[in-house]
Formats: C-alpha cells, structure tokens, sequence
C-alpha cells in the first residue's frame, strides 16, 4: 500500500506543452457522424466450426436435417441455415443427458441403417432413410414431455430443435424479408439489470 | 449515528408490497421498503432483437433455469438464477419455484387475469368438506376486491353468479363473438356450465404493475423510501418483549450486513420467500405449521380440435377468433358425483395453429399439415385447483446456501390421485365438448406441469382463528409475533383456480388498513 501510495503520479499522456500546430489541425477538424463500429454480424462473416460430434454423427445429423427441415415455400432448409453446425455447438453446450440423448440418437440411426442397407445413415437415400425415420416419429400431444423410449425421445428433441433453429436463423429472416413478408420471431430482449458486481 | 427508526419495514415491493405500502404511507406511517433486486426500467432495458442475434439462436443457453419452463433466451435475465438463489427437491418430486428479483418484483410481468375469488374457495369445508375455511368470506373481502379493481381498472363481464362473483368492472368490448366461440358457448351453456370472458387489469399506459400504480402513489406522500439490492438475511427481535423491531439485511453487491430498525415489520417478499425468511428468523412458527400447506395451480392440460370449414385458410369471416372462458362447473351443486373434489376453470381459444408433434410426420408432408389446420384450431386448456394438503411443504436446507450465505429451501410438494382425476375429467370434457360441435380431435392430453409452474405458489403461513392451526390470523398478523405481518400469498388456506394476485392485493390492502388503525390506536 505504502509503495503505492508513494509512487510519482502517471502523467497525462497529452500535456499542453507537446500540442503541436500538426495535432491542433487534427483536434480541430469536423468530427464524423457518430455511429455504431461493431457493424458486422457474427454469423455473416464466419463459417461454424464443428467441435462436439464425431464426423459420422455430424454426417448423419446433416442428413437429418436435411430431410426433416428441407427449403420450403421460398424459405431456406436446415442445412442452408446451418443448424447442423449450430447444433454441434449448442448440444456441445448442454447438460450431460442431453448430449448423451443426442450422441445415442445419432449412432441408432447409423446402427440401423447399417442393419438394414448396409451403409450410414448419410449415405440413405430418402426412400431408405424415411424406413428408418418412420419408427422413431411418435405423436407428442405435450410438448413439455418427451416420448419415453430412448430412439423416439431423440427424434422428437432433435425434430423440434432442428425446426425452431432454422426458424431462428438469419438466413430465415433475410428470405422473408426478399419475399416481401414479414419476418417473425423477433422478440424484447431483457438485459441483465444491474449484475452483481465483480469487483 | 443512530439510525432512524421506521414505522413499518416492508420486505418485497411486488403487488402485495406496493399495496400495503400505499395505505400505509397515504395514513401517515412511515415506510422503508426493502427489495432484493435492482430497480429495472422496462422502456430502457429491453429492446427487440431477432432470434439470430441472441448467442444460441434464440434457444436459451442450455441448463441455465431448469425450473423455469417460462424462460427463453428473450427473457431469461428477468429471472431469478438458480445457481445464485438455488432451492432443493428430490428429483422424483420436482418443484417449479419460478422467481423474479427486481423493485416491482412478478407484477411486472404477470399476465393480469383477474379474478375474485368465492365463498366456494373461501368456505371450502362448509360448502364442499373439504380442506379448511379461511377466517374470512367474500364479503369481508368485497370492498376491498372493488377498491383493487378500480385502482387497477379491471373489466369484465357481470354474470351474477355467486361462484364467479362479479366486481367493480369497466365496461370490457369483447366484441361479437365469432361462429365457433357461439357454438362452443351454446354446448357448454347446454350442458349447465357458465361461459363467460376474460377479466382483466387494464392498468395504465401498458402497465399493471406495483411499479406504476400503486409505489408512485406511495411516494408522493412523501412517507417512502425503497431501498433496492437489500437482502434481508433474518428479522431481528427484542428480547424484552418478543416483538420483531427490525431486520438484518446484505447489500446485493458487497454483501456488507447492516441492521434497520423498525416498529412493526409487514413481508410481501412472495409466499415461499417470506416463509424462508421467517423459518431462517426462527419466528412465528408455534403452530408448526410454517410451511406447510403449499399449494398452487394445474396448468397443462390441453385439447385441440381442428374446426373442418376453417381448415386451408378457406373460414368464412367472423367463423374463427376469439374466447370462452368457463368458470369452474364442477362439484357446485350438493350430490354431484365425481372422483375429484373442487374443480377447474376452462379457456377455450378459436383460431390457433397446430403443432408439429400433433403429428407423426416431417419435413414438406408435416409442413402441409401444418399450413392445413393453420387458423383452423379450438384450443381447450384448463386452470385447476389443487388440494391443500400437510404434507406439501417447504422447510430449510442447512447444507444448501445462495450466494450471500441464506439457507435455501427445500420444496417437497407432491400431487395426489384427486389432482390426476381432475385433470382426465377436464382432458375428458374438452374432448366432449369439442366432438360435439363437430371438430376432429388433432391432440388430447391430461398431462400437467409439475407443482409450482402456474407461479401461483401460496400457502406456507395460512391464516386462521386457532394459534395451534395456523400462523396468521385473519388480518394476516402472526398470531405468535403482533408486529409482523405476512401480506403475501402465504396465507392463502385454498388457492382456488382462479389467478391469485387480485385476492392477494385485496388482502394486502384490507390488512393495511387494520394495521394502520391499530397503529393509530396505540394497539401496536
């Protein structure tokens, strides 16, 4: 404290004394119009990197995907929003049953395509892949429970995540937008107020 | 320095707070008012974003509130965080505790249906034996229902029914109802039930809330002061007299302790929040009863038909849009027969959407369904009553603390076969009813949300005319401790299926006003 205490006072980086006829110019020349600098957006400049599942449990996502949520009525599919990327972060980010959920999920429908066409999932055609679909789909008449059997639970999880996330994307809105309709999902988003203080 | 001492401490500044604070300081007493949040600024602190520019799409970070079903990415902030205020449950009993820690507290964000409650609640054993009898009757109650009402503007459609009792309503424009709302209204009239509409607080400018109607008022007495980010850790008592004469509280940041002095102490820090505080102050509990008896809605059940004329987009105008609300039908009239006791109100919604898991179907084929139904949908959901029972309560983990070193509590709430059978009765008749007007049935289930989820938690400190059955008596003053009251929720004996923030201002108010006379009169 006492070392602290007795240090020389940092001077002002600029004094009087060092302003020169050059910086005076500068100092007086008319500002720019304030406006925001962080202009750009994260997803428009950078292509996702897949760290959570393993290349076969990615491939066989990105055919789910593909079949579940394809471009419809002008607006883009799954894969054109990249939620097979997304996904690989935000299950990567969840609690451990739910990427256990989604890992097992991933691996039945390569076991069983495997079983039944001899190949993986992603390498299915649509007829092939909708034989193995099929037995997973289960009606979930509540939303806040999901089917009890281990494969029917990840297709439900994952049929609804992979909808609400290409509803969600950028890539969704700026279609409405060039469509002339009017992009929904925009909400009042709440800042934290007043966080606790870190010192 | 000696600090100065208050009339009366307020712990919580939501609906009950706000209230008692405004009667309070309007008849001269003053107030200090203690909340454990910051105070927020709703035209500054929200601003509308796309889901894409939250940082997981709109889907909320996964695991941050695992009990709030209610939360989003959107919102998720205005929620209290679990981690920081955690509460325990076995995991075989979940317990939805769903929290807001802000000045104005879950006024802020309540959803303002606003209904009194009746003599079928508050005389439950009387008239259906079951349960208890408040200490209280709807006309105890009636003048401060209508003061509430009016401060609040609510509206609402008079119906004349002693079980949906009417109040001091503006005049509401539902508007004409359209052909499905008629007909759904014609087969539930057929069937003996009461359809009615929607009551509501209109508030002003958009707002509803402790914040805008009731604290400003409070402070222009001059008679206020709130003091945010306060947490208060106990309740602290003098030893001579046994009387509460203040409180200890941490600052939300520092977490520096400091102490504040008051003649009487009145909690509205929520039902479960008051309780904590006052089994952490070791007070008001003779009865053994703290705790005990929580109870709160049944909220889940829903029934979809899909009306046939509607579907493809192809309804007619004036066929869809719209709503019926039934107050509950169930278990008024002496002799009725059913496998559950008490009963559920039911909203039936025209004009709705279907949901993909209605179906076992994906991509174009699903999405063609969906664009089918879409517009085309009656929606039945249902608001039930749960049973006040012993055995659901909350009581303190020691081993368990939040961030400022407060035991946190521990909720054991279970649901009993009556709370099943209501809700395959209510799933049952929706479907009836739906059937009978025609529609086709897309989605059925009798499922519902775990305790807690209505956010319609009360009970914990009910009140009553016998010490040994209760901890508040009728005024809400603890029968153990004259200079506390409990404001809140808390003393509610049955929770009913109506929405329980009116009753809770009612109370607040009428106990208020008593405590202010006796306080006047030199009784406290």
């Amino acid at each position: 404290m006492q070392a602290i205490a007795a240090a020389p006072a940092v001077p002002a980086l600029v004094t009087p004394a060092l302003v020169t006829q050059q910086n005076m110019q500068a100092q007086t020349a008319p500002a720019r119009p304030a406006g925001p600098l962080a202009s750009g957006k994260r997803d428009a400049v950078g292509e996702p990197v897949a760290r959570f599942f393993s290349a076969t449990q990615l491939a066989a996502l990105h055919r789910l995907c593909e079949l579940l949520m394809p471009p419809m009525g002008g607006n883009p599919g799954a894969i054109d929003a990249g939620v097979p990327e997304f996904l690989d972060f935000h299950v990567g980010q969840s609690p451990a049953d739910r990427q256990q959920m989604y890992r097992s999920g991933l691996e039945l429908l390569n076991s069983r395509s495997a079983a039944k066409f001899g190949k993986a999932f992603a390498a299915l055609d649509a007829t092939q892949a909708d034989a193995i679909i099929r037995p997973l789909l289960v009606l979930v008449p509540w939303q806040f429970e999901l089917p009890k059997e281990p494969g029917a639970r990840f297709m439900a999880a994952a049929h609804d995540d992979i909808r609400v996330a290409t509803r969600n994307s950028r890539e969704w809105t700026q279609a409405a937008i060039a469509a002339g309709r009017r992009p929904v999902g925009a909400q009042l988003y709440f800042f934290p107020v007043d966080p606790v203080y870190k010192g | 320095m000696p600090k100065q001492e208050f009339d009366v401490l307020i712990v919580g500044s939501g609906h009950s707070g706000g209230m008692a604070a405004q009667v309070l300081t309007q008849k001269g007493i003053s107030c200090l008012m203690l909340d454990a949040g910051p105070e927020v600024n709703l035209a500054t602190n929200r601003v509308s974003k796309n889901p894409w520019e939250l940082p997981y799409r709109g889907m909320n970070k996964p695991g941050r509130l695992p009990h709030v079903v209610q939360a989003n990415e959107f919102n998720a902030n205005q929620w209290v965080d679990e981690k920081e205020i955690p509460y325990t449950h076995d995991p075989a009993s979940p317990y939805n505790w769903v929290r807001v820690r802000l000045v104005g507290g879950r006024s802020l964000f309540w959803g303002r249906q606003s209904f009194r409650m009746s003599d079928w609640e508050f005389k439950s054993l009387d008239k259906e034996g079951v349960g208890d009898n408040w200490p209280i009757s709807h006309a105890d109650l009636d003048p401060f229902y209508s003061k509430v009402e009016g401060i609040f503007r609510v509206s609402g459609r008079k119906e004349g029914k002693a079980h949906f009792p009417d109040g001091n309503f503006l005049d509401a424009d539902y508007g004409p109802d359209s052909t499905t709302v008629k007909k759904i209204t014609e087969i539930a009239q057929g069937r003996g039930y009461l359809v009615s509409k929607i009551r509501a607080s209109n508030g002003r400018n958009g707002q509803a809330s402790s914040v805008n109607l009731l604290l400003p008022e409070a402070m222009a007495t001059g008679k206020l002061q709130i003091v945010p980010n306060a947490i208060v850790r106990e309740l602290t008592v003098d030893k001579n007299t046994g009387k509460v004469n203040g409180a200890n509280f941490l600052d939300r940041h520092s977490k520096q302790e400091l102490h504040v002095k008051a003649r009487v102490v009145v909690l509205a820090a929520g039902s479960l929040e008051s309780v904590r505080l006052l089994m952490n102050s070791g007070l008001a509990n003779s009865s053994g009863m703290l705790g005990r008896y929580i109870i709160d809605q049944l909220y889940g059940v829903q029934v979809v038909a899909s009306v046939p004329e509607a579907r493809g987009g192809s309804a007619a105008e004036g066929l869809m849009g719209g709503t019926a609300l039934l107050p509950r039908f169930r278990n008024l009239q002496k002799g009725e027969k059913n496998n559950f006791s008490k009963g559920y109100g039911m909203m039936i919604a025209s004009g709705g959407a279907a949901q993909p898991g209605f179906f076992a179907d994906y991509g174009e084929s699903l999405q063609k369904k969906l664009d089918f139904h879409s517009g085309a949908c009656m929606t039945a959901s249902i608001y039930g009553e749960r049973l006040p029972r012993f055995e659901n309560h909350v009581r303190i983990n020691k081993l368990v603390k939040d961030a400022w070193g407060i035991p946190v509590l521990h909720a054991e709430v279970k649901d009993s076969a009556n709370e099943h059978n209501m809700a395959k009765d209510a799933a049952d008749t929706a479907e009836d009813m739906l059937k009978a007007a025609g529609w086709d049935i897309l989605s059925k289930t009798d499922k519902f949300h775990p305790p807690g989820y209505s956010i319609h938690e009360v009970g914990g400190a009910r009140m009553g005319d016998d010490p040994k059955k209760s901890v508040l008596n009728k005024w809400n003053q603890s029968h153990d401790v004259k200079n506390l009251f409990q404001v809140d929720g808390g003393c509610f004996v049955t929770c009913g299926w109506q929405n329980t923030t009116l009753t809770m201002m009612a109370l607040a108010m009428r106990s208020a006003e008593y405590l202010a006379e006796q306080m006047k009169t030199g009784v406290i």
